[in-house]
């Protein structure tokens, strides 16, 4: 099982002009390995719908590769987007979710099923042609140039240990900086950035 | 003829619409068909300018848009009543809170039912028993008074001079204002 830092660490490094998109317990921790004008926290949002976010932006920059770090639970919530993002053709997505097995960020309640579900299974039964699992850490980043490089569609799960992140809140003082702008204002932000 | 009310008005055409959508900028529709909307979502399949995206639930289609909207491109959604009911905190949370200026096509399921059960300018909210009516569909009861409720400007459409009015009209209020905007599709495109 990884840890948040062991997780996002790698994945800092080899993003390169990748949009990152992030929602629940790896948001904060994501914003202490990055501060890209390309990260966009899809918090003060609707639960388990980054994944559907990541994959509009993928349709719309058809040229960028886009990451979306997603929780096991938002997963859950919204599984017939795996379907739909098999059947837009979206070559450029990277789908990795971050399997804790918790509700984290409401208070660490289990996920239903937790530790029994196989996303890759899910992801290949809808036409995924690539999925990756990983519970070790050193696999993972030997792994991670190859798993961004290929063409997408692309699934990964990760067993990461449960945290204690609270409740995501936007203000001016929150850590992660892209918590301090306003969900309108941070859609605007990137949307101008994409645009150049 | 063909999509003839039996009062003489003639139904609205898909071919149009889609014409209309071109020229308005559209270059993405997301959402999932019905009855009424099944002859433009055809109309799409393969479109030139347009890219069709179905969506497995309603409250894909919003995130979604939203997504392609920061992406720098001019999404529109295409779902059933029912399905937006379903999918509000989608809307609420992705296009709404982001500030998408987004045109939505609502087909609204049970209008002609409340139309006839006299139900169209009642007094609202509607009680239980009215809800729970067998001659009634609570879906188009709902529609407006949530949409309301929701702080989405909403326009009913009926034929091919709503397609040229009121069509222009929402997707202009929902630049002007960055929000989300509803046009409800009262008869089904031909």
């Amino acid at each position: 099982m990884l840890t948040k830092d062991e997780l996002l660490a790698p994945l800092a490094r080899l993003r390169e002009d990748r949009i990152v998109v992030t929602t629940m317990s790896v948001l904060r921790p994501w914003a202490r390995h990055s501060q890209s004008e390309l990260d966009f926290a899809s918090a003060d949002s609707a639960m388990g719908h980054a994944a559907d976010l990541a994959l509009g932006l993928a349709l719309a920059q058809p040229k960028r590769g886009v990451v979306c770090l997603n929780g096991d639970g938002s997963m859950l919530m919204s599984l017939g987007t795996l379907a739909t993002i098999v059947d837009s053709g979206a070559t450029n997505l990277t789908l990795l979710i971050v399997d804790n097995g918790t509700y984290e960020i409401t208070g660490s309640q289990p996920v239903p099923a937790q530790g029994r579900i196989d996303f890759g299974a899910l992801a290949r039964a809808v036409g995924f042609r690539r999925t990756y699992a990983f519970e070790d850490a050193d696999e993972y980043e030997q792994q991670l140039p190859e798993v961004l490089a290929g063409v997408g569609p692309v699934l990964v799960s990760v067993r990461v240990e449960p945290g204690t992140e609270g409740p995501l809140a936007r203000t001016p003082s929150a850590s992660a900086h892209y918590l301090r702008t306003s969900l309108r204002e941070s859609a605007r932000r990137l949307r101008a950035t994409l645009r150049g | 003829m063909s999509g003839q009310r039996p009062g003489g008005s003639v139904a609205p055409s898909a071919a149009h619409l889609i014409e209309r959508l071109v020229a308005l900028g559209t270059t993405h529709v997301v959402g999932i068909p019905d009855n009424d909307t099944a002859q433009v979502f055809e109309r799409l399949c393969g479109h030139p300018t347009i890219r069709l995206l179905t969506v497995t639930r309603e409250g894909e289609a919003f995130a979604i848009a939203a997504g392609l909207w920061i992406g720098g491109q001019q999404p529109l959604v295409i779902i059933q009543n029912t399905g937006l009911l379903e999918s509000g905190d989608s809307l609420r949370g992705t296009a709404g809170r982001m500030g998408v200026p987004l045109l939505c096509l609502v087909g609204y399921r049970g209008y002609a039912k409340m139309l006839a059960a006299k139900l169209g300018t009642a007094p609202r909210p509607f009680d239980a028993a009215t809800l729970t009516r067998a001659d009634v569909d609570s879906a188009a009861l709902l529609t407006e008074p949530t949409l309301a409720a929701w702080g989405v400007p909403f326009w009913r459409h009926d034929s091919d001079i709503d397609t040229d009015k009121v069509v222009p009209n929402a997707f202009e209020v929902a630049a002007r204002q960055s929000q989300p905007t509803v046009v409800l599709l009262t008869r089904g495109f031909t």
